[in-house]
């Protein structure tokens, strides 16, 4: 954009010099506390934080609901998806509001509407007992289940938006072409909306697993302290135990966990494209 | 009966607005159909139901004895090229020609493929992707990707229209080509009558969702069924007939100007290469009229005589 190399990088110059005063700075110094101890530079802490049974679990437990959520918004979002964009324009447009709409509503307020929802005496437990299917109400809350119902609802626009954007960008007719061309349903999906809205996926699935990994208020609430997850880990390392240095071992695993997805996200788009 | 494809009171509808209002069609094997119609009248919704892409709310399509109208797309042995081309843009020219004879698991793949892309003359464009492409070669590629699969009807959707004057002289030579070797029973959609006349066996002429007239294309020409169609093939001029109560339709050369009992004002004139083309303001109405080039031209204004021959006009039924 810029004819002159100089002028460019002399405008970014500000921004830069903030971004690292403000930002990458105290990052850093937080970041570096896992490694210094008073001998010296080292990778104990790790060593430590792995150490422990519980961090372990905890660790596992994260990265498999993250990985949970994603996969299971990407069924829903691009099912979701499709729906949307074979509707005319009109309601076209109508739906996809209604889609955003929740991104607009606190997620504190999203979360605690799932208390009313899941509660022992919620709607759910409520039906399920009105209807004699159950005796005593189910325990939902502060359950993995809970926390994955959470982040989905949570996240789930974000996946279905960035399908629809890519999924407006196929051709027009690529579906309709394939199924004429002898494709079902599933080949029509493998061979052509897969390849097609990789991009979107990626962009989606980055967005849902580091949303769902990052998320401290969804899992604090309906998860509590009986499931912990890397973030209210942390918070509870800080808050309750001062801990600064396992705190920051928790923070660089989590920064590494989301660019590792997106590089995955990515490599697994690109080889698909390299074997079509 | 010889019929192949029926379509037998199809009706097709977006939600609450009818598209297609009980069409009846029922056309050969081998036979190259045309479906001409102005924009809007439903000739791409009547090939989305042929495909199978669109479910009809009545009606029943058959193809080679076969009520089809249930079956999904990927199993009627019809092929469609659309009117977008709708080639896959991340596979290259190869592999879309490949596309469904891949998921029919030919054994012969690679040989099939190089058939049907040297039966479109694109033998050299294999590893190109479509993006790299010009309109008329996607164009082709998509037919190609069609043919391969030896479908019972081809149906094209517009194949010509994306075309400069030129190419579409050249596809059109390669669709007769096509059907003559391969004797697939086509139907095509235009909205050019020049080239449902050239191309045609038969022609059907649609409006407003129904058929208006379906004949050859000698018929069509010279035997318009209603003003429409009259219209649609060149008789531009169309006034009521008060002695029978119908309509008299004339073409511009069928117009005798400088001499005869009726007289007009020229409202527009134009040169056409081989010919002047007029616009008359008469009391009979509009009357549209043409002279070769060599007579000297009329100019806008001017007060002028004509006659519109009986022996020359075509009976139509109704204006
Ligand atoms: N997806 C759709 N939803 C609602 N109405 C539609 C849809 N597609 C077409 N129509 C309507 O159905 C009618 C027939 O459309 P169709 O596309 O079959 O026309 P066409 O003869 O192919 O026109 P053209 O020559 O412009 O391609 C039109 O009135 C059109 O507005
Ligand atoms: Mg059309």
């Amino acid at each position: 954009m810029f004819g002159n190399r100089v002028e460019g990088l002399a405008l970014t110059l500000p921004a830069a010099v903030f971004a690292a005063a403000l930002f990458l700075l105290p990052v850093g110094i937080l970041l570096s506390e896992a490694f210094r101890t008073p001998e010296g530079w080292s990778l104990g802490a790790y060593w430590d934080f792995f150490a422990s049974p519980r961090n372990r679990t905890v660790f596992w437990r994260s990265l498999a609901l993250a990985a949970e959520v994603a996969a299971a918004s990407a069924v829903i979002g691009y099912a979701a998806a499709y729906a949307i964009v074979s509707l005319p324009p009109k309601s076209r447009g109508r739906v996809f509001g209604l889609v955003i709409l929740p991104l607009m509503i606190s997620p504190v307020a999203r979360t605690y509407a799932w208390l009313v929802i899941l509660g022992r005496t919620g709607f759910v437990n409520q039906a399920l007992v009105g209807m004699g299917i159950l005796d005593t109400p189910l325990r939902i809350l502060f359950s993995e289940t809970a926390v994955f119902i959470g982040l989905l609802q949570l996240f789930l626009p974000l996946m279905i938006i960035s399908l629809v954007s890519a999924m407006e960008n196929m051709p027009r007719d690529a579906i309709p072409a394939a199924r004429v061309l002898g494709a079902n349903w599933a080949q029509v999906f493998l061979r052509v909306i897969l390849p097609l809205t990789r991009e979107g996926l990626v962009i989606g699935g980055t967005l849902v697993f580091t949303g769902s990994l990052t998320a401290y208020i969804t899992p604090a609430i309906l998860g509590g302290s009986k499931v912990l997850m890397l973030e209210t880990l942390l918070y509870q390392r800080v808050a309750v135990a001062n801990d600064f240095v396992s705190a920051s071992v928790i923070a660089m695993i989590l920064i590494v966990m989301s660019f590792s997805a997106n590089l995955l996200l990515k490599r697994m788009a690109s080889a698909r494209r390299a074997r079509a | 009966m010889s019929e192949f494809l029926s379509l037998e009171d199809l009706t097709l509808a977006y939600g609450g607005s009818v598209a297609v209002d009980r069409l009846n069609l029922a056309i050969r094997q081998g036979e190259l159909i045309a479906l001409l119609g102005p924009s809007g009248c439903g000739k791409t919704t009547t090939m989305r139901a042929i495909a199978g892409l669109l479910a009809p709310r009545s009606g029943t399509i058959r193809l080679d004895g076969k009520d089809i109208t249930r079956v999904a797309p990927s199993r009627r042995e019809v092929g469609l090229v659309f009117q977008s081309y709708a080639l896959f843009p991340h596979l290259s020219v190869f592999e879309n020609v490949a596309f469904g004879l891949r998921l029919r698991k030919e054994p012969d793949l690679a040989a099939r493929v190089a058939e049907g892309l040297a039966t479109v003359g694109l033998s050299d464009f294999a590893d190109r992707a479509p993006a790299a492409l010009s309109g008329g070669q996607q164009q082709r590629v998509a037919l190609a990707r069609s043919l391969v699969m030896n479908p019972k009807v081809l149906l094209l959707d517009e194949p010509l229209s994306n075309l400069d004057a030129r190419l579409r002289l050249e596809m059109r030579m390669e669709l007769q080509r096509v059907q003559r070797e391969t004797g697939v029973t086509m139907v095509f959609v235009t909205h050019d009558q020049a080239e449902a006349l050239a191309l045609a066996d038969r022609i059907v002429v649609m409006r407003g969702g129904a058929i208006e007239q379906v004949g050859t294309p000698e018929q069509i020409w010279t035997e318009p069924a209603s003003g429409f169609v009259a219209d649609f093939v060149g008789f531009e001029t169309i006034l009521p007939d008060p002695e029978t109560g119908g309509a008299l339709a004339w073409r511009p050369a069928a117009v005798t100007l400088g001499s005869g009992p009726h007289s007009g004002v020229i409202r527009g004139a134009s040169f056409a290469g081989a010919h002047r083309e007029y616009v008359l303001d008469t009391p009979l109405g509009v009357v549209k009229a043409e002279t070769p080039a060599s007579a000297p031209p009329l100019a806008p204004g001017a007060e002028v005589a004509f006659d519109l021959p009986r022996e020359r006009a075509v009976r139509l039924a109704s204006a």
